[in-house]
């Protein structure tokens, strides 16, 4: 069956190639060696910076495309130096667990332990006894997250609260741990310095993409401390791999399992007491039943896309399949008071694991594929399997890869190709982008600077191309919010858009604006742009214009600008204006 | 030519692309407009609550025995003297949740009127699905590719041309506003300028001339832009102060609320207000009178009740509209929690509401009484509701543009508006 559906797909490739050569009526031009280059740094990177242009010409733009596919063979020090210090990338979820509790979590252990410090207890007490009318939750709220959504309650006594945080920050500091918001921070942080400074930018650039696909939020309960896996070991490694890869790498990811509720999927039949129950916390042992989230998400979202061809008798049946695919300890298990204590490392809380016991183990029906019973944890897998292989799983993909690469209204005929592209290399994600990147529709004018970036990508590439230093820090991180895409603050699972429609709108596009001028003019903290002045403003603009935007621009634009600027003018003024032009915002 | 000279030559070209010179500009056609109609333009508010608040819990049918016995853990307790955690008797059959005390004076001041059982007769229940149908007014068509409000915008000229017409209070445009119709998306007023401190003004002056000279989508939006944030400079937004003693919660929700007043009080010709509210996702430990669903209940009540207040009479004018994109199961699950379900409740609020009612036929909780055997089933069609009030309240003559392929029949609304 699957070779069959091969040759069908074999067949249409060679009659859309044929269709196209034999077309007569080329309506778009082919792109410039210049202009191809741009492109290219653009679409499979974050945009030039001072050089890249000539460095690409140098060793030719094949060559370039061709390495930025083998991200492995590309020396990337500078990228690494500059996130060595960004400590959570290398640390395991159970030493987040440890080092980085969360403070409600953690009093209520210290105190079931009799270790609350006397202080502590009273600061707490009286920030409760201080709410209006109902008590926060026991998080700070100064959270590096963007407020995700707009649920805070309303505040207690701000003056108990303020005692109560300056208790625990001495805590925190006297035991060696770290606020939890840290985490998603330095996530952050690393995610905008490997994309301004990496020379594996393609790399990068499907780590933004597969992120958003595999979409999980961050302030979904124990995401936080999930998430450095989660872009560690699921999405990075296998960003270039088989699709299959990287699909089994997300559903065994305990960030996904818990932002899609499978961790706690049960058949509603298992066996309830018995040993393992006794490693399960108090409150977990009453959750029973099957949650269909994944399930749902998983052919919706993942694999098939929506109009892929299943049933909600489907979904019913892929989360029986899915049952007691879960995480060891989701929320840490009490892994800090534990280490406090010198009884660390026991386990690994945080990590996946199949549970058997709570796994439903009859007989399912997927997609018309039966599913023998007494499958265990190989149920789950043919699921994967069967989905990763499904002709709507290589459409909807192509689809998405051609949307973010080539056009926003991608052309159905390139997306056949690379729909049979990826078919025919099993899924494999660095031979379905080769069909994209050398297609004629890639390299038009039609595709050229045709796409808007997204808030990240625009700050990365202003970034890049005035050659500027960050730390990736906060400053950062709240421009790409304010500008509508919070990293890791995207609430539902779909992801953001890549379209143009959800990003130019009047708010969005003065946000735009405003982000130009507040990194020309230094004010970003842990940005630094060095802007220099030599000669007239003419020359300054255009020399500026040259770097940032090849100098395409049109000659009404620049005289406009032109007539904008006074000798007394700063260059920071100059460069403002072009970062926020409609051109700027294209790639 | 110097800079001062070309900033008004840049006007001009603004004014070239967009009207006609002799054109009066949008503030003139806003002070003209109040001066003859003194602030008689409807207005609709429209709330999402997005991830699909649990109905059931919201507006709760506690003559159901059916509903005690799906939910051991969850359901809210019958009212009782005293009993705080009870539900607020409406009717005698339904319930709101304690936690919405709030509603309880416009209901019985006939200001407030609930839609049970209504929703999308699509059986989507995945969010994204069920909140694109509902936004774009087309269940089951996944090809509109504009929201049901903008569509309205577009179906009915609008003779001031308002550049506030329509305004979204969320970070990108929903769903709902996208489309042809002009529309603006913003998260703060305040916020709304050019930020570039000493050299704003100029900056301002720079960027609205590049936007001026060009011709595509983009440049479009930056002019727009620009006549918004002018216009907003003159109404002031920092200085505002709700009336008759309203508070608003300080939170997003309540932030937007109480800047959708700002405006309406401004008289900037807003018709159609948007904003959301989430976390209503309640897979697990969703929570009874208390917990979870409760604190966002109160959160979600006491903002819109406080708008209620700072609008005053003005309510006259205004509807307020809440929808989510579906219901909940109507058995709770293993979670404590509720899965995605069908039908739902929607609240219309207004001084021309026929409040003090619970709309729609009650299809009952028994197991053979639900849709797909879990859900709660479906009886009026949102599209009935959104049809009644862009009719009788926004006055629109064609429904057949605002809502394709359903033909609007007036005998089946519901009459919360006469």
């Amino acid at each position: 069956m699957k070779k069959f559906v091969a040759v069908i797909l074999a067949l249409a490739i060679s009659t859309a190639q044929s269709f196209a050569a034999g077309d007569k009526r080329p309506k778009s031009k082919a792109l410039t060696e210049d202009q191809r280059i741009i492109h290219v740094l653009n679409r499979l990177g974050f945009g030039p910076r001072p050089g890249d242009i000539e460095r690409v010409k140098a060793m030719g733009v094949e060559n370039y495309i061709n390495q930025q596919l083998n991200p492995g063979k590309i020396a990337d020090t500078v990228a690494e130096n500059k996130i060595r210090d960004l400590s959570v990338l290398n640390m395991t979820t159970a030493e987040l667990y440890e080092k980085y509790p969360q403070p409600g979590q953690l009093l209520r252990q210290l105190q079931a332990r009799g270790m609350l410090p006397a202080d502590l207890a009273e600061a707490r007490e009286n920030r409760v006894k201080g709410g209006a009318n109902s008590a926060p939750a026991e998080m700070p709220k100064n959270d590096a997250m963007p407020a995700p959504s707009p649920q805070n309650p309303p505040p207690g006594n701000p003056l108990e609260n303020e005692k109560y945080r300056k208790v625990l920050q001495e805590y925190y500091r006297e035991n060696g741990l770290q606020q939890p918001q840290r985490i998603i921070g330095e996530l952050q942080a690393s995610r905008i310095l490997r994309a301004v400074y990496s020379e594996r930018q393609l790399q990068e650039v499907l780590v933004d993409f597969w992120t958003n696909h595999f979409n999980v939020f961050a302030g979904k309960g124990a995401d936080r401390w999930l998430l450095p896996a989660y872009d560690r070991d699921t999405i990075r490694p296998y960003a270039m791999s088989k699709f299959s890869t990287l699909l089994q790498a997300t559903a065994q990811s305990p960030a996904m399992l818990f932002y899609l509720d499978n961790f706690q999927s049960v058949s509603p039949d298992a066996n309830r007491g018995g040993r393992l129950q006794m490693l399960r916390p108090q409150a977990q042992q009453q959750r029973r039943g099957i949650n269909e989230n994944y399930a749902r998400e998983l052919m919706e979202l993942h694999t098939l896309g929506v109009d892929g061809g299943y049933t909600q008798k489907d979904v019913q049946e892929v989360a029986r399949c899915f049952t007691g695919w879960t995480i060891f300890q989701p929320r840490g298990g009490g892994a800090a008071v534990n280490a406090m204590m010198g009884e660390a490392g026991r386990r690994n809380p945080g990590t996946f694991f199949f549970n058997a016991r709570v796994h439903d183990d009859g007989e399912k029906i997927v997609l018309g594929h039966k599913i023998p019973s007494g499958g265990g944890i190989k149920d789950g897998l043919m699921v994967l399997d069967i989905l990763a292989h499904h002709p709507s799983t290589a459409k909807f993909i192509a689809t998405k890869l051609v949307r973010h690469f080539v056009s926003d209204n991608p052309p159905p005929a390139l997306v056949d190709r690379v729909a049979a592209a990826f078919t025919k290399s099993d899924g494999d994600i660095r031979e379905t982008l080769k069909a994209i990147f050398f297609s004629n529709e890639f390299n038009s004018t039609e595709a050229y600077r045709a796409k808007i970036k997204r808030p990240f990508e625009l700050v990365i590439s202003a970034i890049r191309t005035l050659g500027a230093d960050t730390n990736g820090g906060p400053g950062t991180h709240q421009w790409i919010a304010r500008m509508g895409e919070p990293l890791y603050g995207f609430q539902t699972p779909n992801g953001y858009s890549d379209a143009a429609e959800s990003w130019v709108n009047t708010g969005g596009l003065l946000e735009r604006m405003n982000f130009g001028l507040a990194l020309a003019g230094n004010r970003i903290p842990g940005t630094k742009v060095n802007l220099s002045k030599n000669g007239n403003q003419a020359t300054v603009m255009n020399e500026y214009l040259k770097t940032m935007l090849a100098g395409e621009i049109s000659a009404a634009t620049k005289e406009t600008m032109l007539k904008q600027l006074e000798p007394s003018d700063p260059v920071t003024k100059v460069v403002g204006l072009i970062l926020g032009t409609p051109e700027f915002q294209r790639q | 030519m110097n800079r001062r000279f070309f900033l008004k030559s840049g006007s001009i070209a603004l004014a070239s692309v967009g009207m006609s010179l002799s054109a009066p500009s949008f503030l003139e056609r806003i002070v003209l407009a109040n001066q003859t109609k003194a602030g008689k333009r409807k207005t609709l508010i429209a709330i999402f609550q997005r991830g699909a608040v649990d109905g059931l819990s919201m507006v709760v049918p506690f003559g159901e025995s059916s509903y005690y016995s799906a939910r051991p853990s969850i359901a809210i307790p019958k009212p009782a003297q005293g009993n705080a955690d009870a539900a607020i008797d409406l009717d005698g059959f339904f319930g709101l949740h304690p936690s919405m005390s709030w509603f309880k004076p416009l209901w019985d001041s006939k200001r407030l009127a609930i839609v049970h059982a209504s929703g999308s007769p699509d059986n989507t229940r995945s969010h994204f699905d069920a909140q694109d149908y509902m936004e774009s007014a087309t269940p089951g068509v996944k090809s509109t590719s504009d929201g049901w409000l903008n569509r309205y915008l577009q179906s009915k000229e609008d003779p001031e041309r308002s550049l506030f017409r329509a305004v979204s209070f969320t970070k990108t445009m929903p769903r709902v506003l996208q489309g042809r119709a002009p529309a603006i998306a913003i998260s703060s007023l305040s916020d709304f300028a050019i930020r570039g401190g000493t050299l704003s003004a100029d900056l301002q002056g720079g960027f609205e001339a590049i936007y001026a000279r060009e011709n595509d989508a983009l440049a479009g939006m930056g002019r727009e832009t620009f006549e918004a944030v002018n216009y907003l400079k003159k109404v002031n937004p920092a200085q505002y102060q709700p009336e008759n003693g309203a508070q608003y919660p300080r939170n997003p929700f309540g932030n937007s609320l109480l800047q959708i007043a700002q405006l309406i009080k401004a008289g900037v010709g807003l018709e159609v207000a948007f904003t959301d509210i989430g976390g209503w996702d309640t897979h697990v430990n969703q929570g009874n009178a208390r917990g979870q669903l409760g604190n966002l209940l109160q959160q979600f009540s006491a903002g819109i009740a406080a708008l209620y207040q700072d609008l005053g009479q003005r309510m006259d004018d205004v509807i307020v509209l809440t929808m989510s994109e579906f219901g909940r199961t109507v058995r709770e699950n293993g979670n404590r929690g509720t899965d995605h379900g069908h039908a739902n409740a929607m609240v219309v609020m207004g001084n021309s509401v026929r409040g003090g009612k619970v709309y729609g036929q009650w299809p009952g909780l028994k197991s053979d009484q639900l849709y797909e055997g879990r859900d709660l089933a479906l009886t009026t069609d949102f599209r009935d509701v959104f049809g009644e009030i862009a009719t009788r309240h926004l006055g629109s003559s064609d429904t057949q543009s605002v809502f394709p392929g359903y033909l609007l029949n007036h005998s089946r609304f519901k009459n919360f508006l006469s």
